[in-house]
């Protein structure tokens, strides 16, 4: 896209007075870091040797809400447009600054203000890591709840912008459930509190209205939270349930009896396959990346030695050496998946790549066999991690009951093991980023909800459609009383890869809206589900228009995103 | 495209019958929809006077009331309005229903009557959800729930009257039940006409993150922005097992500080309530407390060990405080009541309604009866719905003659105890979030650039 | 452990950060406490692997972000990859200044570095008195250089320990240099160190154990020196594995309660975690700090990060001890000179840093009565 025409001496100017010298660059260098988050559409394109080319203009660091006003202000004048960065881990290129402009890196505005647990709110600001922030609540005996499996490189503003939930939303919610108030600053650079009781005041709930904006309102300053206690007790277990249908129903009776676990995670038998089953009787997979030690990592207390006469600090390789290229695809591949997996990767190893992108090219073929085969080999069902937990007695009684009603529709109990397993490994997925990538393929991942009566359908659409295209799997995750959500992951060979990506996109939003589910449970819309905003919201795209022209007149804020117009509005 | 025709008033009558059947247009005045009784103990204030004189809103020159069958109908009307610069009011139970009389040469009105919208269009039991036209009362609603052993939620009778479209358009944070909230937190999707004639459907899911949940506008604002003809709701399987118990508390402190505990432990009530000692004498009985002490009431529901489990929880908490066990009969009077099979003697009902913040529940109380002291008067007060952010409390203001305050007098000792309940911290009811009045000026002024849904045009035209 | 030295392995560490979504920023101290993208860990590997790979070229500014590092492992305790991004970094340091393209704040280092090490080997036999010198002995101390430029009590107050302990045979090691030679690898000089390695190498040799008190130099005089063919005949020891070998038992005095803080050299390069706790719980009470052991937060005194991005450096040790003011203040204990001095330095008020021999020493009370040693002596 077009970058805005911006004199970079005014753009300097202005806003060298708000945030000072040192908290404001232009340099090639600092900016290279802003044109991109982990939308996989990016990283094919860095695969493939080109780097993010949509950079902004100028990144201000600002320490308070007057300094974020005023630079929106500056920003307004200018015609130039505003794009808040948080962690820069979202997924759907929310980030990226299509017409250039001012990135207002969130980050230097980290502090958590307070923690009151009696009346259990927290104030704190949008720039803190969610790690850092959930441990600091932790020291005062409390949590948020909320663990997205970026909560090592997300931000609470990043959050807020785009409704993210955890994994232990069935319990918890999802932010936009624990909100309580917010502070931001609209498009029109107004510093804004929508805070207190929403329900008491008339009107919009307008903290609704800002969370999952995405940039495009306001910029989030900090937030109110709702904090819960530490839950006293924490029960997790593994089941296995015949099918995804029986596992879905299953679910369905524990939330309609009224029961609220905190996790509840069923794994399609393709998931359950590649992540939970022992392959030649080693290991129980979903392990860390690429890690070909299978031992338990040592303690760190001692920093790795160096052979003598080895030099004291590593070596910088050459230019042209990738690391691991030498290996198979598919059998990296599958040794990242399953770490249980040495016997099979060997043998992958051996084939030709030529073979396996043949093989890997034909994904409904492989996607065909799979589920079957994984039924064959594995002969058990889908694999379900249930966890409960909260205030001890009430928790008690509770998981008795999620777990009764579990064996009642036919799972069976397969212990502790499987659920301390996923709680243990549960960030790890993300460290497989790199090593797919390394393998030759990408991989992205797709999350849908709708209510139950439309889930199956859902489920097998949005499957159908991928399957076209890519090796896909799927769990069952983030339950309600009235539906639940969806998350496929699917991988494919990075060459030639973003039409095939668009295309796959493309099939899995339209299916997803055909049935009546939602295009984005918690990752958000960004630039990717842009194009699939008008069949989501159709009509009521002009409630969101509306607030667009009344939050941001000049359309500075975040432009291209939300599927809304990568234009600034064209003044009066 | 061709633009609109505009109507002229004269002819404005007869392209309304047209859309909707002579029969359903008329310049009568708006007949009173029967508010069922036990709805009548919990509607406050203004709207409370006008019900007890049986008196319906007035219609005034130049209008007319209209019921339209459909959303197709009601989108037509609306269209129609915009052609000839009418105003569209919805009219929903009529408790609320703008009653104004329109000003001489004012602008044509329309009062839209939605009483025949009042099917539910599906009923998804596999989903728990349910998809009902925006007429259709909250009681007539339970009243096809229930046989399917299904309800919308243990919401007080005061909600009962009102259609849902009432209750989503109108922010009450009173009609609310402590587990299921106000039927608003009940939305997973709204249908709506916009001031140009278009149908929107919010999307509907249990969760999303495709943007700002624009239901959101929708709800709460009073029907300014929208016309709400349809909702999707969530709805709940009536509970296996209920319980009730109720305590006597040495003081509305302790009584507070017994819900928190409670709370804390995560007992999830299906209602709660908490009496102020001489309120609860007025309510329950002399014999049920003294006047420094508190009651408090919870009812439990849901999988039958978990609804013991809560009960247990709260009787724990009430016992720390210092609470002693009343009665059975205690409770289950209180419930007769809520559950509104019972009327409550106590015919008035509470003159002030307000949002104290948590923590400062006490507080506000205190302020308001200190303020309705200083007027000579009494404040009796109970507390409801309890959240993280706060509680909702309602005042009854009592005369030393033990008479409830009326008239001139009542809104004099209601003034005094708004300004002292703001200054301890409250949020008064209906109040709008400061700083955002132009952000929602500007949002009615892109969707309804000609006043279609502002009759008194309180805003600059576009 | 994988070995993280050879070219293929860093090729692989570099590539694996490129597409990770930044799963250790939050344990970075610089990206936490700058809030800077650039110098997030994944940031900085990715600015390397470009610059290796020449989609980048190299120059001052497109190597600034590998500066922003302390080295102080913390990413390393996150990354189920095993990568080591500090020593990594280093090594992109000295690509850098082998190509010209190094910190500007770094020019005139290695003249720098001389006169420092003159000044302060002076310094060293100014203040301390003459006797303390020996050529050689069984015991040597080697205070590290930050010690004798920013802490001479605290080298006093260490010698008087050892005096009160029974160890008052201990010497100081005489020699012209005082510095380990970490800071050269800081500089990207790595020829300068090695240089620098062999001169040490042959001023420690009559000494049969040394004593150090920088937590760099026990890695580097450790490790680093055997890695560059510079092997130490001399035991080197922590001067917390020291005191820990010394027998002395508490005084009658009411015990005190101070924080420790674990210097990341020791705790994530040596493995020195036990022994300071062990010595100072003799004398006082020890509470712990959020983030202590292996997950200790770094002081911001190491990388040459003072010099190439102060404000930072500062940030790092005001962040490090909010925790202890949020607590009402205190002392905090750590055993290290260059982490005594950053803390000590950005202290708010209320809170007191003492280097372990400091702490050991008024913990023993003035009377000397206390303390006395109970072994050989």
């Amino acid at each position: 896209m077009q970058r805005v025409a911006l004199d970079p001496d005014r753009l300097r100017r202005e806003l060298l007075p708000i945030v000072g010298e040192r908290r404001l660059s232009m340099r090639a260098s600092d900016l290279a870091s802003y044109g991109r988050d982990m939308w996989p559409r990016l990283l094919i394109g860095i695969a493939a040797g080109r780097l993010p080319a949509d950079l902004p203009h100028v990144v201000v660091w600002p320490e308070t809400e007057r300094e974020v006003a005023a630079v929106v202000r500056a920003a307004r004048a200018l015609g130039a447009p505003i794009v808040p960065y948080g962690g820069g881990s979202g997924v759907c290129g929310g980030t990226v600054p299509v017409l250039g402009g001012v990135t207002i890196d969130l980050k230097r505005m980290a502090e958590i203000r307070s923690v009151d647990r009696d009346s259990l709110l927290c104030d704190v600001e949008a720039g803190a890591n969610g790690e850092r922030f959930e441990r600091e609540l932790n020291r005062r005996g409390t949590t948020l709840g909320h663990f997205p499996s970026s909560i090592y490189c997300s931000t609470v503003g990043g959050w807020l912008a785009c409704r993210a939930a955890g994994q232990m939303s069935t319990k918890y919610g999802k932010i936009e459930d624990r909100v309580a108030g917010l502070t931001a600053v609209t498009g029109r650079g107004d510093i804004i509190h929508t805070d207190g009781p929403a329900r008491a005041l008339r009107g919009p709930d307008w903290t609704q209205l800002l969370v999952g904006s995405e940039g495009t309102l306001a910029v989030i300053t900090s937030a109110r939270l709702r904090v819960s206690p530490i839950p006293e007790l924490r029960i997790l277990r593994g089941f296995e349930i015949e099918s995804v249908a029986h596992g879905v129903e299953a679910i369905r009776r524990v939330m309609h009896r009224g029961l609220r676990p905190a996790v509840v995670r069923l794994y399609d038998e393709v998931d359950t396959f590649i992540n939970h089953v022992p392959l030649f009787g080693r290991g129980r997979g979903g392990g860390a990346a690429g890690d070909d030690k299978g031992e338990e990592r040592d303690p760190l207390e001692r920093a790795p030695e160096p052979a003598a006469g080895g030099g004291a600090l590593p070596e910088i390789p050459p230019k042209g050496d990738r690391g691991g290229a030498s290996e198979g695809l598919f059998g990296r591949a599958l040794s990242l998946l399953s770490p249980g997996a040495e016997p099979a990767r060997r043998l992958a190893g051996r084939l030709r790549s030529g073979a396996i992108n043949a093989v890997l090219s034909r994904p409904r073929l492989v996607n065909g066999l799979a589920g079957p085969l994984a039924e064959k080999v594995s002969r058990r069902g889908c694999r379900l991690i249930i966890g409960v937990e909260g205030a001890r007695i009430r928790t008690e009684v509770e998981a008795r009951l999620v777990m009764g009603e579990l064996e009642r529709a036919g799972a069976t109990d397969l212990g502790e093991e499987p659920g301390r397993h996923w709680l243990e490994h549960r960030y790890d997925v993300s460290y497989k980023m790199s090593p797919v990538f390394r393998s030759g393929l990408f991989v992205d991942t797709m999350e849908v909800a709708a209510t139950w009566e439309r889930l199956m359908d859902l489920y097998r659409a949005v499957r159908q459609a991928i399957s076209e295209h890519a090796v896909v799997m799927a769990h069952f995750s983030h339950a309600y009383p009235e539906g639940c959500s969806i998350y496929f992951t699917f991988f494919a060979p990075v060459v030639g890869a973003e039409k095939t990506y668009d295309a796959i996109w493309q099939a899995g939003m339209a299916a997803a809206s055909r049935v009546g589910g939602t295009i984005s449970h918690h990752h958000g819309v960004g630039l990717l589900k842009g194009p699939a905003m008008l069949g989501e919201h159709r009509e009521a795209m002009a409630i969101l228009r509306a607030l667009k022209a009344s939050f941001d007149p000049d359309g500075i804020m975040n432009p291209g995103k939300l599927g809304l117009p990568a234009a600034l509005a064209r003044r009066a | 495209m061709n633009a609109p025709v505009p109507v002229a008033i004269e002819d404005l009558r007869a392209a309304l019958e047209a859309v909707v059947g002579q029969s359903h247009v008329s310049r009568r005045s708006l007949p009173p929809r029967k508010v069922p009784s036990q709805a009548r103990n919990q509607i406050t204030g203004d709207d409370a006077v006008r019900l007890r004189r049986g008196e319906p809103p007035a219609i005034g020159a130049a209008a007319w009331l209209v019921q339209p069958g459909s959303a197709t109908e009601v989108a037509e009307i609306v269209a129609l309005a915009g052609r000839a610069g009418a105003a569209v009011i919805p009219v929903g139970s009529g408790a609320r229903a703008a009653g104004r009389d329109a000003p001489a040469g004012g602008r044509p009105r329309l009062y839209v009557d939605s009483r025949r919208m009042s099917h539910v269009l599906h009923l998804d039991e596999t989903s728990l959800v349910v998809h009902v036209q925006a007429g259709l009362t909250a009681l007539a609603l339970e009243r096809i729930l229930v046989p399917r052993g299904l309800t919308l939620g243990d919401f007080p009778p005061s909600t009962l009257g009102s259609t849902i479209g009432g209750l989503l358009a109108v922010r009450t944070p009173g009609k609310s039940s402590a587990r299921h909230g106000t039927v608003e937190d009940a939305v997973l999707g709204l249908s709506a006409v916009l001031a140009d004639g278009r149908t929107i459907h919010t999307r509907v899911a249990p969760r999303r993150a495709s943007g700002p949940d624009l239901a959101r506008a929708l709800l709460g604002s009073e029907g300014r922005l929208g016309f709400i003809t349809a909702a999707v709701l969530r709805i709940h399987r009536r509970p296996e097992a209920r319980f009730l118990a109720a305590f006597a508390l040495p003081s509305l402190e302790d009584a507070l500080a017994a819900v928190r505990l409670a709370l804390r432990e995560e007992a999830a009530p299906a209602a709660l309530r908490v009496f102020e000692g001489a309120d609860a004498r007025a309510h329950l009985g002399e014999s049920v407390c003294d006047e420094e002490q508190a009651v408090l009431l919870v009812a439990t529901a849901g999988a039958t060990d978990l609804a013991a489990c809560d009960r247990d929880l709260v009787a724990s908490a009430a016992t720390a405080m210092g609470g002693a066990v009343l009665d059975d009969a205690v409770a289950e009077k209180w419930w007769r009541r809520r559950t509104g099979q019972e009327r409550d003697p106590q015919a008035p009902p509470p003159a002030l309604q307000v949002t104290a913040p948590a923590g400062r529940e006490a507080t506000v109380a205190r302020a308001v009866a200190a303020a309705a002291e200083r007027l000579g008067a009494r404040a009796r007060v109970h507390v409801s719905r309890f959240e993280a952010d706060g509680a909702v409390e309602f005042f009854t203001f009592v005369e030393p003659d033990g008479e409830v305050a009326a008239g001139e007098r009542s809104a004099a000792i209601r003034a005094a105890a708004e300004q002292a309940a703001e200054q301890a911290g409250a949020i008064l009811l209906g109040s709008s979030p400061p700083g955002l009045e132009p952000y929602e000026r500007q949002l009615e002024r892109l969707l309804d650039p000609h006043g279609v849904f502002d009759p008194e045009l309180t805003r600059e035209p576009a | 452990m994988s070995d993280v030295f050879s070219a293929a392995a860093v090729a692989r560490q570099l590539d694996d950060c490129t597409y990770c979504p930044k799963l250790c920023r939050f344990a970075c101290p610089v990206a936490e406490a700058s809030g800077h993208e650039p110098y997030t860990t994944q940031a900085k590997m990715d600015r390397l692997n470009q610059l290796r790979r020449g989609t980048v070229a190299w120059s001052a500014e497109t190597t600034e972000p590998l500066y922003a590092c302390t080295g102080c492992r913390q990413c390393t305790t996150q990354c189920l990859h095993g990568n080591e991004p500090g020593l990594v970094l280093l090594a992109g340091r000295a690509a850098a200044t082998a190509r010209g393209a190094g910190h500007p704040a770094l020019m005139g280092y290695p003249e720098r570095f001389r006169n420092r090490e003159q000044r302060l080997a002076d310094l060293a036999r100014e203040h301390v008195a003459p006797e303390r010198f020996e050529d050689s002995a069984p015991v040597g101390f080697w205070p590290g250089c930050d010690a004798i430029d920013k802490g001479l009590d605290d080298v006093d107050a260490a010698l008087d320990l050892f005096d009160r302990l029974g160890a008052g045979d201990v010497r100081m090691v005489s020699t012209g240099q005082t510095c380990g030679g970490y800071p050269l690898l800081a500089a990207g000089l790595l020829d300068m160190f090695r240089w620098h390695a062999s001169r040490v190498a042959t001023a420690l040799r009559p000494y049969g154990t040394v004593v150090v008190n920088c937590s760099a130099c026990v890695y580097t005089l450790r490790v680093q020196y055997r890695a560059e063919g510079v092997p130490l005949s001399s035991e080197i020891l922590s001067l917390a594995e020291f005191l820990a070998r010394l027998e002395f038992t508490a005084t009658d005095q009411p015990r005190r309660s101070v924080y420790y803080h674990d210097p990341c050299y020791l705790a994530r390069y040596s493995g020195v975690i036990d022994q300071p706790r062990e010595v100072l719980s003799r004398v006082v009470d020890v509470v712990e700090l959020s983030g202590s052991r292996t997950d200790t937060e770094c002081c911001g005194g190491a990388g040459l990060l003072p010099k190439t991005m102060p404000e930072v450096a500062d940030s790092m040790a005001r962040r490090r001890l909010r925790e202890v003011a949020g607590r009402g203040g205190g002392t905090v204990v750590t055993s290290c000179a260059t982490c005594a001095f950053m803390l000590r330095r950005n202290a708010p008020s209320g809170v007191t840093v003492l280097d372990l021999p400091a702490a050991v020493g008024a913990a023993l009370g003035d009377t000397g009565a206390a303390g006395r040693r109970s072994g050989p002596g």
